[in-house]
């Protein structure tokens, strides 16, 4: 008897602890009370600037092509690898032989963003020479009229087994969906020329129905074009063999044809984003010291007014990052590894101009907030850079009234001490 | 020194040094508004007989003078836990918590002198309240939460004694510092995630310092009669390095009687009036009259007592009545003293009916 009552004492005055009571104000609710203020900090960019450069084509993880009439012309360019001038005809000894001709070549592209409303996808091969590289221009290359063939991947990707009586194949991963369009090319299309090593040079342009617009995998992304050489080999002078060789390419890049006076990559006072070369621009805020101080914020967005709309085809919309830097070196500002320090929104094809975009960058203010030294700058950039053709341009902050403005919401600090 | 007396000092330094954090008497929603609740600074044996023993108490800390009572070293600690409910409005809401709200030292240095010290709480500053409401956020109503708490306490610090200067008189004084914290936190929560919730803490530190002066007279050998008093100078409140708030504290005038009219049966009633106003409050007059029965090692004790409250809405003060019902146990001899009690409380004011059940335990050592 004696342990139940000591045990219901010490459940009684064990300790426990609930003093949370809905308030019933303003009589029994503290003096001191939550404040929460709505604001748009017009003129909080003080300083902005624009800056072209930071990916060149033949530096992009994508090779883009696309054909929008009255906007662009982009091909895709890339110069194999040589596979020599002998390949080995007896595996157990290590036997070469000389390559004496060639039966076809099989061209593999990796098409990593493409419209599928666009139909009759179509890809044009042209050969071009082998001095192509990062200097070569649209108009360098000629007048692309000459094209080898053409492969339309719709047609062959709805073929049983999608493989056409060519040869060609497409394929299409279920999961990233990328599409792999395998070209056949003959001996006359691609001819072995020992003097090049088996070095090969080709340009792709795409074609549908309506606006086409892909991007092709690049060697910088691991996904570049491969060739397979079906050759025939001198098998030590007592007859010939075939024998295969594959290899990827030495060189990739793409060549553009800007059609529209609206896409002129020359820049003004508006903040220009993405682009071809890449655009970004630096926005360089000056926050009240409250704000930056004292308050806690909830929620903090960017609204950016479009002075200039991309262009192209809806799947060419692309991801717009506010990024912060970790120093204000202009154009050569280092961009933070941080990801609390990056936001983002989506960018469509159709954005007119004087439409705002917004990007919620409340983890970006309360970094700032917490480290007080960090440059309260950001660099507007396209995700990836140089995967898209579009470009957009905001308003800047000398435009008064469309400039950058800061809409935050946050709690003011709260009045402790205070009976 | 005796080593007593070396004892007594040492572990009353010990104890006043460094008071728990949980040392709030009680929480009730009044404290929500003004500087708080005036804590007991009661024993659990005072306190089960509704505190009208307190001046007479050893044990308790409201009269200097009971020290001199003390005429061995004596500790005590109280814990009590309370099941609180408030009705305002329709609603009512079930609380509890657990304190540790009182500890005291006492011991002789001399024949005549005893010296004791220890902390009771002062203010009770202990609460948490939510409220609903909505604010037009970017075009749109955004409902959210708040929770504005506060847990901490004012703790009084008594450094006290007492002298027996004859049979039928004697005299105490004590020094008071007052000093405490309270966690404050401010929250708030958006229904709608996209904004994110804020929450603001600080550590807010009190001090202040007070006084105190008591007699005792024993016209008959029955009767004592106990007259008290002090004045606490101020209440200092800071956030950091600053100073956010400064309130008078008031003066205490108290009066007691106890009747013993036979060894196992005694009778008390007390009276006390503090002046409030001082510190924006309302002046408070309080009550209580009990009685302890049976002199052994389990005597019966109960009591009731009343008052008003300092701090509330409007323009009376809230009122405060309680019964209490307890008993002791001693164990070894008395060399260890086990106390328990209830309390029943009941506290009224601006619409706001308190009601509180409090289980109290008191340990008291004599080694």
């Amino acid at each position: 008897m004696k342990r139940v009552a000591l045990a219901a004492l010490a459940a009684v005055t064990a300790c426990t602890e609930d003093v949370t009571a809905p308030g019933h104000c303003p009589d029994f609710c503290p003096s001191g009370s939550i404040s929460g203020v709505d604001t748009v900090l017009q003129t909080v960019v003080q300083r902005d600037s624009a800056f072209r450069g930071f990916v060149r084509p033949h530096e992009a993880n994508t090779l883009l092509a696309a054909t929008l009439p009255g906007v662009i012309d982009s091909r895709a360019i890339f110069r194999t690898l040589p596979i020599g001038d002998s390949l080995v005809v007896e595996s157990s000894t290590g036997a070469m032989g000389a390559i004496v001709g060639v039966d076809s070549l099989k061209l593999a592209l990796t098409i990593t963003r493409r419209d599928t409303s666009a139909h009759n996808l179509t890809l044009v091969y042209y050969r071009l020479p082998l001095g192509i590289d990062s200097t070569t221009t649209f108009g360098g290359l000629g007048s692309w009229t000459d094209s080898l063939r053409s492969l339309n991947a719709d047609s062959v990707y709805a073929l049983a087994g999608h493989v056409d009586a060519l040869r060609d194949s497409v394929f299409v991963d279920s999961t990233t969906h990328q599409m792999t369009v395998i070209a056949k090319l003959d001996s006359a299309m691609a001819p072995f020329v020992p003097a090049d090593s088996g070095q090969v040079a080709f340009g792709v342009r795409v074609v549908a129905d309506s606006r086409a617009s892909i991007a092709l995998g690049s060697v910088e992304s691991g996904l570049g074009p491969r060739i397979t050489w079906f050759a025939e080999v001198d098998s030590l002078g007592k007859d010939t063999v075939p024998r295969s060789a594959s290899t990827g390419d030495r060189f990739d890049s793409f060549v553009f044809d800007l059609l529209s006076p609206s896409v002129d990559t020359t820049l003004d006072s508006t903040l220009a984003v993405g682009g071809m070369p890449v655009a970004r621009s630096i926005m360089r805020f000056a926050l009240p010291r409250a704000i930056r101080d004292s308050v806690q914020i909830s929620r903090a967005t960017l609204i950016l007014v479009t002075a200039r709309p991309p262009e192209g085809v809806p799947a060419d919309s692309f991801t717009l990052a506010a990024h912060g830097v970790v120093a204000d070196f202009g154009a050569k500002s280092p961009l933070s590894a941080d990801v609390s320090r990056v936001a983002t929104t989506r960018v469509h094809i159709g954005v007119a101009r004087g439409d705002t975009v917004r990007i919620e960058m409340t983890d970006i203010l309360r970094s700032w907030q917490i480290d007080t030294l960090a440059p309260t700058a950001l660099a507007l950039r396209q995700l990836p850079e140089g995967s898209e053709f579009p470009e957009i341009r905001f308003e800047p902050s000398t435009n008064t009234g469309l400039g950058p403005a800061l809409h935050v919401t946050y709690v003011r600090r709260f009045p402790f001490g205070k009976p | 020194m005796t080593r007593p007396v070396v004892a007594a000092v040492l572990a009353a330094v010990l104890l006043t040094a460094a008071p728990p954090d949980r040392l709030t008497a009680q929480d009730s929603q009044f404290s929500v508004r003004g500087l708080g609740v005036p804590g007991r600074w009661e024993s659990v044996r005072a306190r089960t007989a509704a505190g009208a023993f307190g001046p007479f108490d050893p044990r308790s800390s409201v009269a200097d003078v009971s020290l001199a009572d003390a005429l061995q070293l004596t500790a005590t600690a109280v814990e009590a836990t309370t099941y609180r409910r408030a009705e305002i409005g329709g609603t009512q809401d079930d609380l509890r918590s657990s304190r540790f709200p009182f500890m005291g030292l006492a011991g002789p240095v001399t024949r005549r002198v005893v010296v004791g010290g220890g902390f009771a709480t002062y203010l009770d500053r202990t609460y948490s309240i939510v409220t609903r409401d909505s604010q037009m956020l970017r075009g749109a109503y955004a409902s959210y939460t708040d929770r504005i708490g506060n847990d901490g306490a004012v703790a009084d610090l008594r450094f006290a004694a007492a002298a027996r200067l004859a049979s039928w008189i004697a005299i105490g004084a004590g020094a008071h510092i007052l000093s405490g914290s309270s966690r404050q936190t401010a929250q708030r929560v958006y229904d709608d995630t996209t904004f994110l919730g804020t929450t603001q803490t600080a550590v807010v530190r009190y001090d202040g310092f007070g006084i105190s002066g008591s007699v005792a007279l024993d016209p008959i050998p029955s009767v004592r009669i106990v007259g008290y008093g002090r004045s606490d100078n101020r209440l200092r409140t800071r956030l950091g390095d600053t100073e956010t708030d400064r309130a008078d504290l008031p003066t205490t005038l108290g009066a007691a009687l106890r009747w013993s009219p036979s060894p196992s049966a005694r009778v008390a009633g007390t009276a006390v009036w503090r002046s409030w106003s001082d510190a924006g409050g309302f002046n408070t007059t309080s009550w209580s009259a009990g009685a302890e029965v049976g002199a052994g090692p389990t005597p019966l004790r109960f009591g009731v007592r009343g008052g008003q409250l300092p701090f509330g809405p409007g323009t009376a003060a809230p009122t405060e009545l309680g019964v209490t019902l307890g008993a002791g146990k001693g164990f070894s001899g008395n060399r260890a003293l086990v106390d328990f009690g209830l309390e029943r409380l009941v506290r009224k004011g601006g619409g706001l009916t308190e009601t509180a059940w409090t289980v109290l335990v008191g340990l008291t050592i004599r080694p």
